[in-house]
């Protein structure tokens, strides 16, 4: 393997999301929690980048690490953000969980090497945002009308539900 | 690598740095002369050392970390607010040839990475452990978000018009007319919509004095409360260069009067809206947090989304559509 920058670099944002995702799961205040997720989430955007998904990159900031994480701060901080999560867990609860988590890695280890990777090299540059915006509203145009039309049933929905409360 | 992509970037933080300084010492002599007064004039010739003043000021105050505060998440938040706010000026091209990235998607670049300086703020807010500072950082997260829905909307007529997000592309499409006679709608919600997200008067709610004593930053001193003000003045760097290459044509020089270099006419468009930002806070009132919210979601979307519309609409009319 010869080492060129662009593996140096998915290198380096690798071990950032991974390091992000173990940090969210070790943290014990929920804030800490939703800001190792957030540098996760930006993480994950820069392997984006290197795969030249550009378009797909600069979304998943404005997103995920923009509003996603922002929505997160905003719903610890106006419930019991003072909470710290008690380490009450079994012994053999984590030994259950660590066989589970192997064997799940073991699954999908196994079908990336048995799946051959088919299809010949591309140009990138016919990959830009045009070529983005023409396949999803003129090829995909009712998936996407269909996806849209649950996201705003699912908008009704909650403000539906948030009303029955008030009663 | 040439020695450009090193050395370009930091002559790009001391010419910003250069122009924070002065930016702040113009602004406090604009308002004086708005409100009839001289402004600073005591240190240096015509008050010209002033900001230089303060900042060592700044610089030599004891560095104070509340008992109770998160102490990691005080020390991280300037740091998150203010590296978004250096790193968008990266897509900004001053002019054809002083452009640091010439990114296909450079202008949701800006709108994506100018997000994270919110989280940034909330944490600083919270991380402080103070009640002034959590609702001055709520304040301003949930500004800067409702703003930020209208901000993005108002680009899509030009993204229209010009087919694509790179900045570089959208000066080369004004070549003949700027995008704020035809985009007006447009420019208008964009510009009410960046001076919020600016945190500026008259939309300056999250540091509002007399309700929440200073919003976010009461507990940040020195050092640290310096970045979070630097910070809000590169943004004013950063929006007043975005709005000259959206709207006012970028490096683009009127009625053929190209003898002047391009650099000078960018520097001429962005000194306008600079001026234009200070002049809007000496000039209006604060506006209420009730008024706030419902002004951008009842006023700003609609037209935002009309100016959609319209764009739309007048593309296929054979006159009229080649402007747009």
């Amino acid at each position: 393997m010869n080492l060129t920058g662009e593996f140096v670099a998915f290198f380096i944002l690798s071990v950032m999301a991974i390091g992000g995702a173990v940090f969210m799961i070790n943290f014990t205040r929920v804030i800490h929690m939703a800001l190792a997720l957030a540098f996760t989430f930006f993480s994950i955007a820069g392997i984006y980048l290197l795969l030249n998904a550009e378009f797909v990159a600069v979304i998943q900031v404005l997103i995920y690490t923009g509003a996603v994480s922002i929505l997160m701060l905003f719903g610890i901080m106006l419930t019991k953000h003072r909470d710290e999560e008690k380490g009450s867990i079994a012994p053999w609860h984590s030994v259950l969980s660590f066989i589970a988590a192997g064997a799940f890695f073991g699954i999908v280890m196994w079908i990336i090497y048995r799946t051959p990777i088919a299809g010949e090299q591309v140009d990138l540059k016919q990959f830009g945002v045009a070529r983005l915006g023409e396949a999803v509203f003129k090829q995909y145009v009712i998936p996407f009308e269909l996806a849209s039309v649950l996201l705003l049933v699912a908008l009704v929905g909650a403000v539906i539900l948030a009303k029955k409360e008030e009663r | 690598m040439n020695l450009m992509m090193v050395v370009g970037p930091v002559l790009l933080l001391f010419i910003v740095l250069g122009f924070v300084t002065y930016a702040i010492l113009f602004e406090r002599k604009v308002i004086g002369w708005i409100q009839n007064r001289i402004g600073p004039n005591r240190v240096g010739p015509w008050g010209l050392l002033q900001t230089v003043a303060d900042v060592f000021k700044l610089l030599i105050k004891e560095d104070i970390i509340p008992a109770k505060a998160d102490e990691s998440l005080f020390r991280l938040a300037p740091v998150i607010a203010f590296v978004p706010a250096f790193a968008v000026l990266a897509v900004i091209p001053f002019t054809e040839k002083i452009q640091f990235a010439d990114f296909a998607v450079g202008l949701l670049y800006y709108m994506a990475i100018s997000s994270i300086t919110i989280i940034g703020i909330l944490v600083g807010g919270w991380a402080s452990n103070n009640k002034y500072a959590l609702l001055g950082g709520m304040r301003s997260a949930a500004q800067m978000i409702s703003y930020e829905i209208p901000l993005v909307m108002s680009v899509v007529g030009i993204i229209m018009s010009v087919g694509s997000l790179n900045l570089h592309e959208i000066v080369e499409a004004q070549q003949k007319v700027w995008f704020i006679f035809p985009q007006f709608v447009g420019f208008a919600v964009f510009l009410i919509a960046s001076i919020s997200e600016l945190n500026r008067t008259p939309f300056d709610l999250p540091e509002a004095e007399s309700e929440l004593v200073a919003g976010y930053h009461v507990e940040y001193t020195g050092f640290r409360f310096a970045f979070f003000m630097l910070a809000e003045y590169v943004y004013v760097f950063a929006m007043a260069s975005l709005t000259t290459v959206l709207y006012l044509g970028g490096w683009n020089a009127p009625f053929g009067l190209t003898f002047i270099p391009p650099i000078v006419w960018f520097i001429l468009k962005f000194s306008l809206i600079v001026f234009f930002l200070f002049w809007v806070r000496a000039t209006m009132p604060r506006i209420r947090v009730d008024q706030l919210m419902q002004f951008a979601w009842k006023v700003l979307l609609p037209l935002a989304l009309a100016n959609i519309f319209i764009t739309a609409v007048f593309k296929e009319i054979p006159v009229i559509g080649k402007f747009y």
